[in-house]
């Protein structure tokens, strides 16, 4: 009697604790579905309104859907002053582009640049997004692949292209900007240009001299301080980091103001790069924003070799 | 003679009437959100932050027709069809902020659909949050 008792008590005890287990199991699990489920950090918006930066790339990506057109104009340099109107009656550059975004964080792009009568391929991709309490920065990665169409192709140096794969050039560039304060952002980019000829000749029957190497590596920064809800300052600067036996490119800097609408950006701005393709700009700019030593003739040269230019965009939502 | 002058007169007049029928019935077409926007509640609180990032889409999206103060008096206001309205008014700011998110997101003839160029809904009801603003 006494162990049917003692049993008894101890299934009891037992299906006690399991009850209470599983109730204690239970109202965790309630409790958790109580909670609220963590909000996801919410993407800073507008680090910068356009995908142009004077003569870079920013690291936005306009929204899925969105189809813009790109007027990208360089007039010739200010250095003839009133002979040439500042430039503004001299031989200048255009670009015409359209890009889309077909999936989020995707544009793809073309154009076709009266320089070279280049056309261009592009495709930027944003692969961070800064966050308010998450990602402090946005990474983007732009790309692109030009080629020159010209019936007479030449090089730097004025050398004839004899295959149309020297026709090609590349450009890569990683950029990582933050928007620091609701009024100014700013950006750094690592880029990568590459062309498929350069001058040379052979030393020694053998060994090769390569006036330019084929890659050239750069750094550029910009930014963005607004001065009123839809006006910008807008800079941006370019440091070519790879050293060539010649024809070593010169730096670039930018600045100007940036006007926004609902619909298009347009950026005023004085800068030295002409070229209106990445690669192009950062691997043989010739204009300097200050006085240099020529490295071939030892002589000293005046800076201040800037030009006047504008983008303009245009963006239609699908 | 006269009978023509006084035909003449006549269908000038109905003319301008109907030509100003036509601009008051599109100036006054209504337009009611349906029940269900006109009953949602806005999920964005109304503070600083909020009214600050309707500001900034405002300047950006809807101050060209709209004006800055919402009085309908935008630099493009003169090329529109429609009547955009004064948003200082109590006729327009008694409407629910559901209604204004609808027509704000949807759109209709002149005013576009801004589901697209403002995707996230926190930012469009933000926008609704700074028209509260322009209230006189």
């Amino acid at each position: 009697m006494k162990s049917l008792v003692n049993n008894s008590i101890r299934a009891l005890r037992a299906g006690l604790a399991i009850a209470i287990g599983a109730t204690l199991l239970l109202s965790n699990g309630y409790a958790q579905d109580e909670q609220p489920a963590p909000s996801k950090p919410k993407p800073v918006k507008d680090i910068f309104e356009s995908v142009w930066i004077i003569d870079n790339q920013t690291v936005m990506v306009p929204v899925k859907g969105t189809l813009e057109f790109d007027i990208l104009h360089r007039f010739g340099t200010v250095k003839n002053g009133y002979e040439d109107f500042w430039g503004f009656f001299a031989p200048s550059n255009i670009r015409l582009g359209v890009s889309y975004v077909p999936i989020k964080n995707l544009n793809v792009g073309i154009g076709i640049t009266k320089a070279n009568m280049l056309w261009d391929a592009s495709a930027k991709y944003a692969f961070l997004h800064q966050a308010k309490g998450g990602m402090p920065f946005s990474v983007s990665y732009y790309a692109n692949m030009a080629y020159d169409t010209r019936k007479t192709a030449t090089i730097y140096d004025g050398s004839e292209i004899n295959h149309d794969v020297e026709r090609f050039s590349y450009f890569h560039q990683v950029m990582v900007a933050r928007k620091i304060t609701n009024w100014f952002s700013l950006q750094a980019a690592l880029s990568l240009s590459h062309q498929n000829a350069v001058g040379g000749y052979y030393i020694n029957g053998t060994d090769i001299y390569k006036s330019m190497k084929f890659d050239h590596l750069a750094l550029s920064f910009a930014g963005r301080i607004k001065f009123s809800e839809a006006g910008s300052v807008i800079f941006n600067y370019d440091q070519p980091l790879t050293q060539h036996s010649q024809y070593n490119p010169n730096p670039n800097l930018g600045v100007g103001i940036e006007l926004n609408t609902s619909s298009h950006s347009f950026q005023f701005f004085v800068s030295n790069y002409s070229a209106l393709s990445p690669q192009r700009n950062n691997l043989y700019n010739t204009n300097n924003p200050f006085k240099y030593t020529d490295a071939v003739t030892g002589k000293e040269v005046e800076g201040g070799q800037f030009l006047i230019g504008f983008n303009i965009t245009r963006l239609w939502n699908y | 003679m006269k009978s023509l002058n006084f035909a003449l007169i006549a269908t000038t007049v109905a003319f301008i009437a109907l030509s100003f029928t036509t601009k008051l019935s599109q100036d006054k077409k209504p337009w009611n959100a349906p029940d269900n926007y006109v009953k949602m509640k806005n999920p964005v609180a109304s503070n600083p932050e909020s009214i600050a990032t309707g500001k900034t889409l405002w300047s950006k999206h809807c101050k060209s027709c709209h004006g800055a103060k919402g009085l309908g008096d935008g630099s493009k206001a003169a090329q529109l069809k429609t009547d955009p309205g004064d948003f200082s008014k109590a006729d327009f700011q008694k409407q629910s902020d559901g209604a204004l998110f609808y027509k704000t997101s949807e759109g209709r003839d002149d005013m576009p659909s801004f589901k697209k160029k403002i995707p996230d809904d926190d930012e469009r009801w933000s926008l609704v949050n700074y028209m509260r603003t322009l209230k006189k």
